[in-house]
């Protein structure tokens, strides 16, 4: 990752959403992305020139732009009309965004476009987050990476935040991958958690 | 077999698939992939088979495509009835905030120049006292006031035009409860497919989401009733009914939706039954 004294940049083109320049270098703001929050807090998975990225709930394509300045390619997958119509304008100008219209839990539908990726990130504030990630894993190389960011409040509200991070891990850890680190957002993003994990080598992951 | 959207692979022989972009889009979309078999595909077998050149020439290609399918995608989710009479109602609902805050804050406004002036024991209706500090005032607060009768009479038209437009799209929802109303209900569930998706139960508490929630998490008494109260059979009624009454509504009212949703038609028979069925549980104590 690439830091300017203690300042989070990727280096691209800039003026996607007016964000701020430093040094030729677009400034990555810990209190807009997820993502951003989880590289201030010291942790992450480090992005490379050579990766392709799946990008699940891609949004406006705020942070996805950030990502493709990163790495080789990022799949976004999105099913909202409204925010699709955002992201349709960074790919025109970014030739490494593929934008996938779809819904993210139902992998069948995207299954002929996307190759085998470096890392899932996920991003889909649903109550189902973590079954979410395991229908995609199939997208992932063995050896790969997932970050999972939780949304506590959409998963349940019933539920303490440290409740359902705890059931996720569980649900992640049943299903074979193996959690690499786990930290809050705080004080970036209140009730979010980040989940990093890897897909195991050897085969056996349902 | 595998399918992707280049073409067809098996037993590491790759069938191009030629046609245009739509024609690939048409068929990424009829595609269905068992996911139990499934591998992803790969570049390198896309250039062997000759369905382009190198690596930047498949994402090139690839991310046409994409493109050419979220755009047809977003065009037809845009040109659906309800997508417009969503953004009318919301921006309707907007206007009413704007109109209220910003003749509270000209009335204060009015009261510092006038000192004598109170608004006690008068029934002024609030348009009325706009009209007042137009005609009264000099410099901005007129100009302010003459705004805000401005915005009054855009509300107008934008509420006739909703509540038409609610007649069209969702005739018989509005036939029960009012266009307005109807157009509202539809917003709160964020279209008119997902407010046919909703159970009455649902129905009935939509737009009381503070209450709703404040119920589930603390166990305070659960909300009777959201938009659906601003139908007269429900405020109406005697407090200790409300409740009956409001499901009552919120079980017609679904049935309503999804008549709405998949006939699109008036359907006079279930009407009459159901808005007898709605008198009746007012009247029942």
């Amino acid at each position: 990752m690439i830091w300017i004294g203690d300042v989070l940049v990727s280096r691209g083109d800039g003026g996607v959403y007016n964000e701020r320049m430093l040094g030729g270098a677009r400034v990555w703001d810990p209190y807009r992305s997820k993502l951003s929050a989880l590289y201030y807090k010291g942790k992450g998975v480090e992005l490379t020139a050579a990766m392709r990225v799946l990008y699940l709930g891609a949004a406006n394509g705020t942070t996805v732009s950030h990502v493709a300045d990163y790495v080789e390619v990022v799949y976004a997958v999105e099913f909202a009309p409204r925010p699709m119509q955002d992201l349709l304008e960074v790919c025109r100008r970014r030739r490494n965004i593929i934008p996938v219209m779809a819904d993210a839990a139902r992998p069948e539908q995207y299954a002929p476009l996307i190759e085998s990726v470096d890392l899932l990130y996920q991003d889909v504030a649903q109550p189902v987050q973590a079954a979410i990630v395991l229908r995609n894993c199939v997208f992932l190389k063995p050896g790969g990476a997932v970050i999972l960011m939780l949304k506590t409040r959409s998963v349940d509200v019933r539920k303490e935040p440290s409740e359902v991070f705890h059931d996720t891990i569980d649900t992640l850890t049943s299903a074979g991958l193996v959690i690499q680190e786990s930290t809050w957002l705080a004080p970036f993003q209140g009730d979010h958690a980040a989940i990093v994990c890897i897909k195991p080598e050897v085969q056996g992951l349902s | 077999m595998q399918s992707y959207w280049f073409g067809d692979v098996e037993d590491g022989r790759c069938t191009v698939f030629i046609g245009d972009l739509y024609a690939i889009v048409d068929r990424v979309q009829s595609i269905s992939t068992s996911m139990e078999t499934y591998v992803p595909p790969d570049w390198e077998q896309a250039v062997s088979c000759g369905a382009c050149r190198d690596r930047q020439d498949y994402l090139v290609r690839l991310q046409a495509v994409c493109i050419a399918a979220a755009e047809r995608w977003i065009r037809e989710q845009y040109s659906k009835k309800d997508a417009e009479l969503l953004q009318m109602v919301r921006t309707l609902d907007e206007i009413d905030k704007v109109i209220n805050l910003l003749s509270e804050k000209a009335a204060e406004w009015y009261l510092i120049r006038h000192p004598a002036f109170s608004r006690k024991y008068r029934r002024t209706p609030a348009h009325a006292l706009v009209k007042t500090m137009r005609e009264r005032s000099k410099g901005a607060l007129g100009k302010v006031a003459g705004e805000i009768e401005q915005l009054e009479n855009t509300r107008t038209v934008l509420a006739k035009e909703v509540s038409s437009r609610a007649n069209d799209v969702m005739p018989n929802t509005s036939a029960l409860i009012g266009g307005l109303v109807a157009a509202r209900l539809m917003s709160q569930a964020g279209g008119l497919l997902s407010l046919s998706r909703l159970p009455a139960s649902a129905i009935q508490v939509l737009g009381a989401r503070t209450a709703l929630f404040s119920h589930m998490k603390t166990g305070s008494p659960c909300p009777k009733h959201g938009i659906i109260f601003q139908h007269r059979r429900v405020h109406n009624a005697p407090r200790g009914i409300r409740g009956k009454v409001s499901r009552v509504l919120a079980g017609k009212l679904a049935i309503a939706a999804r008549l709405d949703h998949f006939r699109g038609v008036v359907e006079p028979e279930f009407l009459e039954t159901a808005q007898k069925r709605i008198d009746a549980a007012g009247k029942e104590s």
